[in-house]
């Protein structure tokens, strides 16, 4: 190939990234290992190879893939310098969740029953909280984590990726979703049907709260009233579920005392730095003391920050990169969800449609609650920034997901090409 | 020390300045050749598109062609496509149209000209139907007539 | 389609979201950084500050004032005269923070310069230990002393500076409180809850009625006015607008003019040419002065107060004899008093003569600077002149010094305490010497200590700057 280091193709700026990242690492650190390099490595193969694979198997759009890989490159950088040992773990993850994303893009591809299985997520979903109920183990104050064979992973994780698959299904076809040819009008059964998916939203909800979930609760009901606004054909339907967050939201200020303090803590951290109010402001020293360009990478002193690792790892960013690559990363997160819709825009089949914007919304709110939580825009909630955050269950579900709007985009492709589609 | 870090921080917040800056410039390429698509074509003329992904070739060339009226491909200036693939002649190929049906011909091109991968004769004139492969050098077109398919 | 449509509506909402990000954390990078990284709470500085050896700081000759030490693996902060700097140098804390000059040099007592600040506050921590940078101070320290022994056990202050450079030579207040960390931190409760409010630096932020000392500033406006060379009647009381005023124990002094009214400060006199001045001319002489100009200075100064929106007669009676709701800090009036010594300009006051780096390099130095001019070389000239009537004959006896020509005034201000209980006048003494070439100005005042200021603030005086003379 000609020209393969020109400086237009973004794929080599990634690969200098790493290539600089470790090599500071390695200089600064003084530790002088050479698995430094070896990670490194690792992560420039694992990120060249896959995007071989959707370059080679138009596997479809492939700027989702390059932001991706952008945001996880700096993710394990992070970790690395932050724990080598979880560092190395993170590596095997990414490896682990590329292959989950290829895969899942080549099986939603493959197999077509995706949109009418709505019972099976129904029940699946309950199986899975269920289980976290009866064999939950508390790791780091939550107790939704499943242990199986000494690995620890987060169900909840792929709850979420069920309930917008849900989503989907019932926005393909609203009032044939359930209760097909059991002899109910046309108007009863889209109003039974509109029940069960006000139900089963509830039914996460009430899960999450058991689980002490804020932010996936926020996430999942953010969603919920996105999707319903783009496809809800009943506007009082809309108002209505509007109007009821509003008591639940104040329900939850005033009585659950979880919420008072993250509320009370975001309103003002610096009446208690020693207490309530520890971790917010730690995280505001972090961002605060990077300056522009930042302290240098194993410069500065993130690991001061509690939970650096993971709901954290923005503020650590800050601070050893700079605010400018903090304003670098959220500007990532924009063009991610920028393409995600513009994939979305493109794209015929109204599974795929509500499926992919559901997804979207999902990384974009996900990403605004983290980090606006830990820039003290709006209150703290503990969820992983997507991609970047250490963790193998919240790497290996965002990996499927994107495979699936990788998926999606593919069909997106062939809509307008015409008939490229078989016989690669 | 100080001089030296500042150096290294400074570009590595270039370097991911760069990455965002270069997918921002491709995605806005994209943009606008499907706008000029949509906005010259209404789906009336039919047009060329490129099969290849666009990265990876290091010439300037478009996601779409509209071929509203008979045009030339080739490396030359005067072509009405001009592709600087260097696997592609001076001139090429060309298209005409007869009758509201397109044609395409090998104007005497080294590398040759092949549709659904069979090798045109120089002076031929391929009938193209909706869909047909067009490849020539390293550049692989798709032709597209929504009419034809209507 | 609309649902494309209101897809791209929700496509704008999650990108403002971002930029709602972007602009937030830009915000906390531009105007609230430099604020929360100094917060006591943020280990990083101690991190800094373990890094760094913090400077010392010297005295116009070269003794030690403060210095830092490696003492079991943490560093100190020594203060070798305990409690004499208090309100000067200030503490270095790791449990209180930072106080007054440690606070506002505290980047080059840290060797941080300007360009660490805007790229990244906090660098490396695997560097060698660095060393901060040195202050040398416009103190002199045997002054200092030697202030601070005069004022003994009663609360007050005390402010010599150079009047024709504005360096300050003492500033004394008192209380004070020892400001070594261990000892900090046995006696923090009990002075937060003080009623003599220890941490208050009197000298600058203490802000007190001046009393008959502000009598110069009036007599600078009757100069000006040409009512100097009229003589008075002093009955030994007015009543104006039906309020009393009277001189001390009432004496009528008969006729006399403008210099013998300023010596026997005379109360009856000065309150009558207050009202025929009139609030215009009182109002302009007090701007000219310094009321209502913020002072720059190293460590925080409050600024005096003239609380007058609309004068009544007594108003202007009682703002003409230093009375009535008017408030100075001593500094203010120290550098008043410079300013007359010095033909009727005020240099700006400093306390901090230049800054060395560790090899000795000059980073950064202070010179003499003009703040401003209150009055005209032959007003100045004339007020010296009654104000050296007053040392020689007058209220001010007690400051005078064998051989050498000393001006002053002094002043006993009546307060919110003397309104119940006679004894509790603030004692003060102005005054500057030698007249012909002024070397060094002295504020002294007494709080509620219920002498007058010629028996108990000027004697203070004539010490500091006899001893300061002899010394030259």
């Amino acid at each position: 190939m000609f020209g393969i280091l020109t400086y237009r193709k973004p794929i080599n700026y990634i690969i200098l990234l790493n290539l600089l990242a470790y090599l500071f690492i390695f200089y600064n650190l003084k530790s002088y290992k050479f698995e430094t390099f070896a990670v490194g490595l690792g992560i420039i193969l694992l990120v060249c190879t896959t995007y071989l694979i959707i370059i080679k198997n138009r596997l479809g759009d492939e700027y989702l893939f390059l932001i991706v890989s952008m945001l996880l490159s700096l993710g394990v950088i992070m970790i690395y310098r932050l724990d080598n040992d979880a560092g190395i773990k993170q590596t095997v993850w990414s490896f682990i969740g590329l292959v989950m994303f290829v895969t899942t893009c080549q099986i939603f591809r493959l197999i077509k029953i995706w949109d009418r299985i709505a019972i099976y997520y129904v029940g699946l979903s309950v199986f899975l909280y269920l289980i976290t109920l009866l064999l939950g183990r508390n790791i780091n104050g939550a107790t939704n984590w499943i242990v199986i064979g000494g690995q620890s992973f987060q169900p909840l994780e792929i709850s979420k990726i069920i309930y917008i698959l849900f989503l989907a299904c019932y926005f393909k076809k609203p009032n044939q979703l359930f209760f097909e040819g059991m002899g109910f009008s046309e108007t009863k059964k889209e109003k039974l049907n509109k029940l069960v998916l006000v139900l089963f939203t509830f039914l996460n909800v009430f899960f999450l709260m058991l689980q002490k979930e804020w932010g996936s609760i926020l996430l999942i009901s953010s969603i919920y009233i996105i999707v319903l606004y783009v496809y809800g054909k009943n506007t009082l339907f809309f108002i209505c579920n509007i109007v009821m967050t509003i008591p639940i939201v104040l329900f939850g200020y005033f009585f659950v005392y979880h919420i008072k303090v993250r509320i009370d803590t975001w309103i003002n951290p610096w009446a208690d730095i020693a207490g309530k109010g520890y971790q917010i402001t730690q995280s505001l020293f972090a961002i605060s003391s990077g300056g522009y360009f930042g302290t240098g990478l194993g410069l500065g002193r993130p690991d001061m920050v509690p939970a650096v690792n993971t709901d954290f790892i923005f503020s650590a960013i800050c601070e050893e990169m700079g605010i400018l690559t903090g304003v670098a990363v959220i500007l990532l997160y924009m063009l991610l969800t920028y393409r995600g819709l513009k994939i979305v825009l493109r794209v015929k089949k109204r599974f795929n449609k509500v499926l992919g914007l559901g997804i979207t919304t999902m990384l974009g709110l996900q990403t605004f609650i983290i980090i606006g939580g830990v820039i003290k825009l709006i209150p703290l909630t503990g969820i992983t920034l997507p991609y970047i955050s250490y963790g193998g269950s919240s790497l290996v579900s965002s990996f499927i997901i994107l495979g699936i709007l990788q998926a999606i985009s593919r069909e997106d492709y062939a809509d307008v090409g015409g008939e490229i589609d078989e016989g690669e | 020390m100080g001089i030296i870090t500042l150096l290294m921080n400074f570009v590595f917040v270039l370097v991911i300045y760069c990455f965002i800056f270069s997918i921002i410039r491709l995605i806005y390429m994209d943009i606008k050749s499907i706008n000029y698509y949509i906005s010259n074509s209404n789906g009336k003329h039919p047009y060329l598109k490129l099969i290849n992904q666009r990265e990876m070739l290091n010439f300037r060339i478009e996601e779409t062609y509209l071929l509203t009226k008979e045009c030339s491909i080739g490396r030359d200036a005067k072509s009405d496509i001009i592709i600087k693939d260097p696997f592609i002649s001076s001139q090429h190929a060309q298209i005409v149209k007869k009758e509201g049906i397109y044609y395409i011909k090998d104007t005497g091109s080294k590398n040759g000209t092949f549709v659904n991968d069979n090798p045109l004769k120089i002076g031929f004139e391929w009938r193209l139907n909706n869909g047909d492969k067009i490849r020539l050098g390293q550049v692989e077109f798709l032709f597209v007539d929504i009419l034809s398919k209507a | 389609m609309k649902e494309n449509k209101k897809i791209i509506e929700v496509l704008i909402a999650i990108c403002s979201l971002f930029f709602i990000l972007v602009g937030y954390l830009t915000y906390i990078q531009v105007f609230k950084s430099k604020e929360i990284v100094q917060n006591t709470y943020n280990r990083r500085q101690y991190q800094a500050d373990e890094n760094t050896t913090r400077g010392q700081i010297i005295d116009r000759k070269g003794i030690v004032l403060a210095f830092s030490e490696e003492r079991d693996n943490t560093q100190q902060r020594i203060y070798p005269y305990s409690s004499l700097y208090s309100h000067v140098i200030g503490y270095n804390s790791k449990v209180y923070g930072r106080s007054l000059l440690e606070e506002s040099y505290n980047n080059y007592l840290l060797g941080l310069d300007e360009y660490t600040k805007v790229f990244g506050l906090f660098k490396s921590s695997n560097q060698d230990k660095k060393l901060g940078n040195n202050l040398s101070l416009t103190i002199d320290h045997e002054l200092q002393k030697l202030g601070h022994e005069l004022l003994g056990n009663r609360n007050g202050a005390v402010v010599a500076m150079n009047p024709k450079t504005g360096e300050i030579l003492a500033l004394v207040s008192k209380p004070d409180f020892d400001t070594n960390e261990e000892v900090l931190a046995k006696g923090w409760k009990a002075m937060v809850e003080s009623q003599e409010a220890p941490f208050l630096a009197r000298a600058t932020q203490g802000l007190y009625t001046p009393g008959s000392t502000f009598k110069v500033v009036t007599a600078a406006a009757i100069i000006e006015n040409g009512l100097d060379e009229e003589r008075f009647n002093d009955k030994g009381v007015i009543t104006i607008d039906g309020k009393e005023i009277s001189n001390s124990g009432r004496k009528a002094y008969g006729e006399i003019d403008l210099k013998k009214a300023l010596a026997v400060s005379s109360n009856v006199i000065f309150a009558q040419l207050g009202v025929t001045l009139g609030q215009e001319k009182l109002e302009d002489i007090f701007r000219r002065v310094g009321f209502g100009t913020d002072i720059t200075f190293d460590i925080p100064v409050s600024k005096s107060l003239f609380q007058y929106e609309k004068m009544e007669p007594n108003d202007m009676a009682a703002v003409a004899i230093g009375q009535g709701k008017i408030l100075v800090s001593p500094l203010h009036l120290a550098m008043i008093t410079s300013g007359i010594a010095n033909n009727g300009v005020i240099m700006k006051p400093y306390l901090v003569s230049n800054i060395t780096s560790p090899t000795g390099k000059e980073i950064k130095s202070f010179k003499r600077e003009e703040f401003k001019q209150i009055m005209e070389p032959d007003i100045a000239a004339k007020l010296k002149n009654m104000m050296q009537e007053v040392v020689d004959s007058g209220t001010g006896k007690k400051a005078a010094i064998k051989g050498i020509k000393v001006a002053g005034k002094t002043g006993t201000a009546e307060n919110e305490l003397t309104a119940q209980k006679k004894d509790k006048a603030h004692a003060w003494f102005i005054g500057f010497a030698p007249v012909e070439n002024p070397q060094i100005a002295v504020v002294v005042v007494l709080e509620y200590s219920g002498s007058s200021g010629g028996t108990i603030a000027a004697p203070i005086a004539q010490k500091i700057m006899d001893n300061y003379l002899k010394d030259k």
